[in-house]
């Protein structure tokens, strides 16, 4: 791997001052105001090890909730909420079973199949076909375990920035979402205004929270907290052009490995980025169908109802007004006419 | 109500971190009805202020929950 | 020197979401995406409003709105007869401002900044939207019910403050349509996939009931017989509207899946309290108060406006009820959101395509 010239400046293992722009010597991407920039998450080196999650936290100062075991995989985050930015999706695949099975993702094509993913449902038997087994009908390689890290995706046209009555919502000078806490005024209307269910209003303070890529980070030159920490480089920072082609070079070079499934999720003409989403800042490329990954394929851009629904409830009112100046205006009580 | 006294050493949003006299840090959200503004923290922790918090302990959240803040002088 | 940290209390602040029965074999409603899911969990979040604050601001907002559009009409058609409707209405109008605000504010999680709402306006926002028109109603409406109780407290300034009554009640009548009915779009403009399915057929199914509960409230206080009958026609003719705009919007929930989430209490509610007690009840009274004496009329018309009312308060809550169960149930979401159901269908079957080919690409590994 080459090495940022830069780097030889910094050689010592423990520094008196902040490095200038780290974030060029970190994930190779100057931050400058004015360009996008966001997240690029290949989930096919991700190893579950949740150090973002715990980079998220202790850079932002979050505290650790939902304290317990959800006997979910590995997955005892649970969700993101206004408390947890960073969630890692623990998939368990059991074997290439037929319809109900956990590896049926792509065979439970439109409604059919069964519910995997640990939700049991209408199939969910394992290849021994009997409950209660645990299943030793593993994909080689371990390549039934799939994990994702998920985050905000801070879209492109986001729904929650739209929605949002005070203006608490907002683009950065780096084209991230960002709610101001100093406006926000908890009417909890971006939270079901977000397709992807990320944003959460916290009941201690009152205030709505989600990632914000960094703010505070990225204009000290530094990279998001959960990129840095990741030591795979699932997750990956930098300009959105230049994360989206390469991501597209990843799903070329996966494809020629052999793993046909992999495709992108939030990219430019891909599932994700539809309904006028255009496309998200965070993407990720994901095996196997989004659902599994708790994601939806075909998410839509809230506000593109606005002028539809405001316009019939106008033409409904101003119809029904009509009819009601007609019955109003009649020389004799229409209902009462035949007697 | 529990207090607690320390410096306000770290401030992101609505949450802050108190270290106390022991050099013990605690993580803490600024509660609902506080009568404080999340806006109102920066200038305590650049100001490393010694701050007096009158908090509550919440369920399944390790942190607490702040409900007033007073600086001591 | 010893540290102690006091352990957290256990147990969920907001309770946990859990798979759904308690064997965890969360069953996927059979017209739902019975495919894959994340265990179970919920994928949206459901909006974080009380359903009966929200729901019943809503109502307030329709009978405020509803009867100050009819008012409206009935003072320009038949100016002498209809003076105590105009009069009522414009005290009806209170309602919105009054009670409603205060529950809308009520529902922020952090009421005391309310005002934030005022710093801007959005119209790709149908709350900003809304705050401006509620704002705009209560200046509006506020004028002419001013008019109209200070008229009634000094009798000699009539002549001139019920002509300036007059004048603000018209352009408050325009407001109250807009208030009667962007509730519609404040919740279809939204992910929630009940809401966001029908967004035309919800929006004339609310401005129906803003017509309906209106002119029934207006009903229900009209001493004049005639009056009242037309009033009542109104209602009748709305109820119709709604009942005719609901089995549309039936076929649009069945086609995209979303009509699983009616299986819940608030879908209950709906099918009871809405269609039965506030549509078809009316509608049955109504009718019979045609063949029955003048009495038995009016207190049939009476008791079907009470149920144009609740059945108005109960479409509104039922509404937001069955909302939350359409984005906390992953089945429903995830069939709501598969690329068919997309609005551009062009766009719907790329996606569709690009699935089938990755589906494809698997099955032969």
């Amino acid at each position: 791997m080459d090495m940022h010239a830069r780097l030889q400046d910094y050689t010592q293992s423990s520094l008196d001052r902040v490095i200038p722009n780290e974030s060029e010597l970190t994930c190779g991407s100057l931050i400058v105001p004015g360009r996008s920039y966001g997240f690029f998450t290949d989930t096919t080196v991700c190893i579950g090890c949740k150090a973002c999650e715990v980079a998220c936290k202790e850079w932002n100062n979050l505290p650790a909730d939902n304290i317990g075991l959800t006997g979910q995989s590995y997955d005892n985050t649970g969700a993101l909420s206004a408390n947890t930015w960073r969630h890692v999706n623990f998939i368990e695949k059991t074997g290439d079973v037929g319809p109900g099975g956990l590896g049926s993702g792509f065979e439970a094509e439109g409604r059919g199949g069964g519910c995997g993913g640990g939700c049991g449902g209408s199939g969910g038997k394992n290849s021994s076909g009997e409950g209660g087994v645990r299943d030793n009908n593993q994909q080689a390689f371990q390549s039934g375990w799939l994990m994702m890290s998920d985050v905000c995706k801070h879209c492109h046209n986001p729904p929650c920035m739209e929605a949002c009555p005070t203006g608490a919502l907002f683009k950065t000078e780096f084209d991230t979402v960002v709610v101001q806490q100093d406006i926000c005024n908890g009417c909890g209307y971006c939270v079901p205004a977000c397709p992807f269910g990320v944003v959460d209003v916290s009941l201690i303070d009152g205030k709505v929270h989600k990632c914000t890529l960094c703010y505070d980070r990225l204009k000290g030159g530094l990279e998001p907290a959960c990129a840095k920490a990741c030591p795979t480089d699932s997750i990956m920072f930098g300009e959105v052009d230049d994360l989206v082609a390469r991501a597209r070079a990843r799903v070329a070079k996966l494809h020629e490995l052999g793993v046909e499934s992999a495709y992108l999720y939030g990219a430019p003409d891909e599932p994700g980025a539809t309904g006028g989403l255009e496309y998200l800042n965070a993407f990720f490329l994901l095996t196997d169908r989004p659902e599994i990954y708790n994601l939806p394929v075909a998410p839509t851009r809230a506000s593109r109802r606005v002028l539809p629904g405001l316009l019939s409830g106008f033409a409904a009112i101003a119809g029904l007004a009509a009819a009601a100046a007609l019955l109003l205006g009649a020389s004799s009580a229409p209902a009462r006419a035949a007697r | 109500m529990p207090t607690m006294t320390g410096m306000v050493t770290i401030v992101q949003e609505t949450r802050f971190q108190l270290t106390d006299e022991r050099g013990v840090s605690h993580l803490f959200l600024l509660g609902h009805h506080s009568m404080a503004e999340p806006d109102q923290l920066v200038p305590l922790q650049h100001a490393q202020a010694r701050v007096r918090v009158r908090y509550i302990q919440p369920r399944n959240i390790i942190g607490m929950v702040a409900k007033s803040i007073e600086v001591d002088d | 020197m010893s540290i102690t940290y006091k352990a957290p209390k256990l147990g969920a602040e907001d309770p946990a979401e859990t798979p759904r029965d308690a064997t965890e074999r969360a069953m996927p409603h059979p017209d739902g995406w019975t495919g894959a899911t994340y265990y179970g969990r919920q994928q949206l979040k459901p909006a974080p409003f009380e359903a009966s604050v929200v729901g019943g601001y809503i109502f307030l907002a329709g009978v405020s709105g509803g009867a100050m559009i009819i008012s409206a009409l009935a003072d320009a058609l038949r100016p002498a007869a209809a003076r105590t409707t105009v009069r009522n209405a414009r005290y009806l109008s209170l309602l919105a401002p009054v009670i409603g605000s205060p529950l809308l504010i009520w529902d922020l999680h952090s009421p005391q900044r309310f005002y934030n709402m005022m710093r801007i306006a959005k119209a790709r926002s149908p709350m900003s939207i809304g705050t401006w028109i509620l704002t705009a109603f209560t200046g509006l409406a506020g004028a002419s019910v001013a008019g109209e109780a200070l008229a009634a407290l000094r009798p000699g300034w009539r002549s001139w403050l019920l002509p300036l009554a007059r004048v603000a009640h018209v352009p408050a009548a325009v407001a109250g349509a807009g208030l009667g009915t962007y509730t519609a779009t404040l919740l279809s403009a939204t992910s929630t996939p009940f809401w966001a399915a029908a967004p035309r057929t919800l929006a004339t199914r609310f401005a129906a009931s803003t017509t309906a509960s209106g002119a029934s409230a207006l009903a229900l206080l009209e001493p004049d017989r005639a009056l009242r009958r037309r009033l009542e026609a109104i209602s009748a003719l709305s109820l119709a509207v709604e009942f005719g705009a609901g089995l549309i919007a039936d076929r649009t929930y069945e086609r995209t899946g979303v009509a699983a989430a009616r299986d819940s209490p608030h879908g209950r509610l709906e099918r009871i309290g809405v269609t039965g007690f506030g549509i078809t009840l009316p509608l049955g009274l109504q009718l019979a108060g045609l063949f029955t004496d003048r009495r038995t009329t009016r207190q049939l018309g009476a008791a079907a406006a009470i149920g144009t009312l609740v059945g108005s308060c109960l479409l509104r809550i039922s509404t937001i009820g069955i909302g939350g169960v359409s984005a906390r149930r992953p089945d429903i979401s995830f069939r709501f959101s598969q690329a068919e159901n997309l609005p551009d269908k062009k766009q719907g079957a790329a996606i569709a395509e690009k699935m089938r080919a990755l589906l494809k690409a698997k099955n032969k590994r």
